[in-house]
């Protein structure tokens, strides 16, 4: 059993990883959304895993809830947004590809460098995906940073979402239900506010380009 | 005790969920709004005196309760509340407002009411994860009335604040779970688990390392929400860009509850690390803001903005104050609600100012006593308040904490601490002359009557030098109270 | 006495077989665009075609220029002398250490950019320059590949890692694995002159990596050094095949072994170039400046390999 899980989660988060790193690779939104769509089904399945070996059945309900949402809904919604301002391409973003890879593959290390000491300390099958999910978390945070259109920043603050979510489900096998809703809610909502957002800053601005968001200095 | 958390929580949600229901705007959803308030602070001053009635051993509440009011948080939730009133006192607005006005004005109530209950939410809830929602969710509401009018100054700040704010709280939240996590392995699942009572409970069991982590994680996510630097770079852009009386809210209160996350967290931290561990941490980021704060009002030219860096300066004072044991988390609280009654005056008034100048520039703002004798006077005061002058209640807190540092030996934070604080008196003071003197400019109105939200703000006024000259004997033992919140 | 064997017959069969491959890629190739295309064993009459005539070389050139393919054809058939294609000797005691076939590989690219330059010709010149570009890029990704692989096995050494990873299967599902493979595979179509890196069949000199540095060679130079390019592509294959797949090699003399492992190499192998032929007609050949992302993302591939097989240690 332990064999066979562990192989299972550790599989789904370097899938998990590796999508993160398809949005530093390619240069399209479109791959973006279905790179994020594949990384919430990978996510979904990993809980529905956990929620199968642990013997949680409060995890299947949770799973469920991440496709209908995460899977389903915010990359339709991503793809309504991006088909109407027609933001194909991600412009030359700050940091170029090569360089954005080679950054990812430090944060990666420095990932599992800060993951050790937990890995040591705790015996669950599913202690691997642990360093991974950081990665991802950190691999995120590095999107948001270095990418100048505002839909993929908003992309890379949805994958930062699946990560603490993969380390919630990786490392204490779910928080409690209640708290798993209010999460929920407030990925809903924060996502809904800056769909609301994009949609002020194009009214506003005429473009998507975080660039030109650069009136306040000092 | 439950009948009061409910008065306290209500009046805000309901009073949202009027604004929302009640299309067009009408003008009685703002008093309803206010009135709601005013139940919320009257309530939150029967918790105080409950809390202070029970005594230093409250535990009535079990520990797997959802909502648990010791002192520190019947603190919070009466500055909450207070700076809540009094901004909403000075929003109503007489006049008719045309169409397009009347729909900002129905949002700003919803979202308004919205952010003071998730605030309030935020400060009464046990579970840590929870405590978490309510934040998260504070962003979202205070970003929606950012930019309520959509020029592109207000779209970019708020997008910024959006950003990076849910940025931070998702890395507190990634710290929540490493403590959870530690929690749990060592402990297993028990129902109550994310109360911090119970993780301060465990916490002499968990693990130092993972721990250390954790809180790293936590001071890094919630100290972008309480301006810290260096996360505070969407501060200034979101405050000076928000209407002032949202900015009041913000200032005063927002990040003096990403602060009071931090000290529930650092309760837990240490009792299982040294407290040196948390106490560098928060001397360092508290150093930084500070300094960073003060050097940015040096060249300020906008006075919302420099308001804004104040704030930073302020949280980073606390964030040294908590750092500095019993007696610096006394003078931490203390500032807290100063910080909170002056920052907001400051800012209304601030406020006042732009409706009449039309104009965020401090160069062109001049003859301000002429123009608007009350307004001005009161910014005035404000603005040397937040600078530490006698007889505000500022003085006594930053007096309190510069003690604090050099009884627990650190020179070298006191003298720090007392130079910035002078180069920040310097600039700021040199900032309102050029405001308050001088010719008015040609097409500003002079003259100001004197209505009641000049009495409102003189009654803050009068707060602070209450809280000042005298710190009343209820409030000291409510403040002693609360540190036991944070260091046990 | 495995030894004498593995050194001597393993590099003729794999010179036997090599010039095959190239052609059952080729003609794949053709049948998937639905043409006829050459049989696949058009590329033996075109190396004795090439056998037979003269060799014209520039006033110009050195030594290296007339060194050059037969250090390109030698380092390939000694490396096809290391590496396991049929037979997995039982003692480590032949120098079968991946670094060294890789390196000596790395010899003959060395050479051949050399060559390049040497003639002074200016597609010569540009060939070389971006065939040292590419492998300055996909050296850091062998090597951290090859780590991924000796990490799990405590070895470098080609019999070691064959044999820990028949002895533990459950290893080579793990995603450390995959993940070498991946970018192993990607490696290879950049070192060996395929698309999306290089379009081995194209005649426009401004787009020719590989074929820019021969352009100048004929007669059994030529020969040679296409025998050889041959080779190394086998022998890439071979590596990425059975290190990775190690079942159906042979680690005995018996004849039943050695025809199993025979067949199965050939089954590999044919499976590999039947992606190769899919994958050339699938994408488009890359812009110069864009093969350093495709490079990059296969090093953090290699990178996260050696992460994950750190990991389950």
């Amino acid at each position: 059993m332990g064999g066979a899980f562990s192989q299972l989660v550790m599989l789904g988060s370097s899938g998990m990883l590796l999508t993160a790193l398809i949005v530093l690779w390619r240069k399209g939104v479109p791959a973006y959304i279905t790179a994020y769509r594949w990384q919430s089904w990978l996510l979904a399945a990993l809980t529905a895993t956990v929620g199968y070996y642990g013997g949680d059945g409060q995890l299947y309900w949770v799973a469920a809830l991440l496709l209908g949402l995460k899977g389903v809904a915010i990359p339709a919604l991503l793809r309504t947004m991006q088909r109407r301002f027609g933001t194909e391409r991600e412009a030359t973003p700050y940091v170029n590809t090569e360089v954005s890879l080679l950054i990812a593959s430090v944060l990666v290390v420095f990932a599992y460098l800060l993951g050790r000491p937990w890995m040591a300390l705790t015996q669950l099958p599913t202690r691997q995906g642990l360093p991974l999910a950081m990665s991802v978390l950190f691999v995120s945070l590095f999107i948001i940073v270095s990418r100048k259109k505002a839909i993929t920043q908003v992309i890379g603050f949805l994958m930062l979402e699946n990560a603490i979510a993969l380390l919630a489900v990786v490392g204490t096998f779910g928080v409690p239900l209640l708290v798993e809703f209010g999460v929920f809610l407030d990925a809903l909502m924060g996502f809904l506010v800056m769909q609301i957002f994009i949609y002020h800053i194009h009214d506003t601005f005429d473009t998507l380009d975080v660039d030109a968001l650069a009136r306040l200095r000092h | 005790m439950s009948l009061i958390l409910a008065v306290l929580l209500a009046p805000p949600l309901g009073a949202s969920s009027l604004a929302i229901l009640v299309r067009p705007y009408r003008r009685f959803v703002g008093w309803v709004s206010t009135i709601g308030v005013a139940l919320s602070l009257a309530a939150s001053i029967a918790l105080c005196t409950t809390v202070m009635g029970a005594g230093p051993q409250q535990e009535a509440v079990p520990a797997t309760a959802l909502w648990r009011v010791d002192a520190l948080s019947a603190l919070l939730a009466l500055c909450v509340t207070l700076v809540a009133l009094v901004a909403m006192l000075l929003g109503q607005r007489a006049g008719h407002p045309d169409r397009e006005e009347l729909a900002r004005t129905r949002y700003f109530w919803i979202f308004t009411n919205a952010f003071v209950f998730t605030m309030l939410i935020a400060v009464t809830i046990q579970n840590v994860a929870l405590m978490w929602v309510a934040i998260e969710a504070t962003t979202i509401t205070s970003a929606m009335v950012i930019p309520l009018t959509r020029t592109k100054a207000s779209v970019e700040a708020s997008w910024k604040y959006l950003l990076i704010c849910s940025v931070g709280i998702a890395l507190a939240f990634a710290g929540t779970v490493l403590a959870y996590f530690d929690f749990v392995a060592t402990a297993g699942e028990v129902p109550g688990a994310l109360n911090w009572t119970v993780l301060r409970g465990a916490a002499p069991s968990l693990h130092p390392p993972l721990l250390q982590l954790a809180f790293a994680f936590l001071l890094i996510g919630y100290g972008t929400k309480a301006g810290l630097a260096p996360m505070h770079t969407w501060l200034p852009d979101a405050h000076a860009e928000a209407p002032s009386l949202v900015s009041a809210l913000m200032s005063g209160v927002l990040l003096a509850v990403a602060m009071y996350a931090i000290g529930r967290w650092k309760a837990v931290v240490d009792a299982a690390v040294d407290p040196s561990f948390t106490n560098r941490l928060l001397m360092g980021f508290g150093v930084v803001s500070v300094v960073v704060g003060t050097f940015s009002l040096v060249i300020q030219r906008h006075y919302k903005r420099m308001l804004a860096y104040s704030s930073v300066e302020h949280m980073g004072l606390v964030s040294i104050g908590l750092a500095l044991g019993p007696l610096g988390a006394f003078a931490a609280l203390l500032h807290t609600m100063n910080h909170a009654v002056a920052k907001s005056l400051s800012f209304l008034a601030a406020g006042r100012i732009l409706h009449r100048y039309d104009t965020t520039e401090i160069g062109k703002v001049t003859g301000l006593l002429r123009v608007m004798p009350w307004t001005g006077a009161l910014f005035a005061i404000g603005i040397l308040a937040l600078v530490g002058l006698p007889p505000f209640g500022l003085f006594v807190s930053e007096f309190l904490l510069v003690r604090a540092a050099v009884v627990t030996g650190r020179f070298w934070v006191a003298g720090l601490v007392l130079v910035l604080l002078l180069t920040a008196f310097t600039s700021l003071v040199h900032h309102l002359n050029r405001m308050l003197y001088g010719e008015p400019p040609p097409a500003v109105t002079v003259g100001e009557r004197r209505d009641w939200s000049v009495t409102v703000l003189a009654v803050s006024v009068g707060m602070l030098i209450v809280l000042g000259v005298t710190l009343p004997r209820p409030v000291a033992a409510l403040i002693t109270q609360s540190v036991r919140g944070v260091i046990p | 006495m495995s030894r004498y064997v593995v050194l001597v017959v393993q590099p003729l069969v794999a010179l036997a077989l090599a010039p095959g491959l190239v052609g059952f890629v080729r003609w794949l190739k053709a049948r998937l665009q639905s043409r006829r295309g050459a049989p696949p064993w058009q590329p033996y009459f075109e190396i004795r075609k090439l056998f037979g005539k003269e060799a014209v070389v520039s006033h110009t050139a050195s030594w290296i220029f007339r060194a050059t393919p037969f250090v390109v054809f030698g380092t390939s058939v000694v490396v096809a002398s290391l590496v396991p294609l049929i037979l997995v000797p039982a003692s480590p005691l032949v120098a079968g250490d991946v670094f060294a076939a890789v390196y000596l590989l790395l010899l003959g690219t060395f050479f051949l950019a050399l060559a390049g330059l040497d003639t002074g010709s200016p597609f010569g010149g540009m060939g070389a320059s971006r065939e040292m570009t590419v492998v300055a890029l996909t050296e850091p990704t062998v090597a951290l590949s090859i780590v991924a692989l000796a990490l799990s096995a405590g070895s470098t050494n080609f019999s070691q890692i064959v044999a820990r990873t028949i002895a533990e299967p459950a290893a080579a599902l793990g995603p450390g694995h995959l993940l070498a493979f991946i970018a192993l595979f990607v490696v290879t179509l950049a070192e060996t002159g395929r698309l999306p890196v290089d379009n081995p069949s194209t005649h426009l000199e401004l787009t020719m990596i590989h074929e820019a540095m021969v352009l100048e060679y004929s007669g059994p130079y030529l020969a040679l050094i296409e025998w050889g390019s041959a080779l190394k592509l086998l022998v890439f294959l071979a590596l990425a095949a059975n290190l990775f797949i190690p079942w159906g090699l042979a680690f005995a003399l018996a004849p039943g072994a050695l025809a199993i492992g025979l067949a199965s190499a050939i089954v590999k192998l044919g499976a590999l170039a039947a992606t190769i032929a899919v994958l050339e007609t699938r994408v488009a050949k890359l812009r110069l400046f864009r093969v350093p992302e495709l490079l990059s993302a296969s090093f953090v591939l290699a990178l996260l390999a050696v992460m994950s097989t750190f990991l389950v240690r």
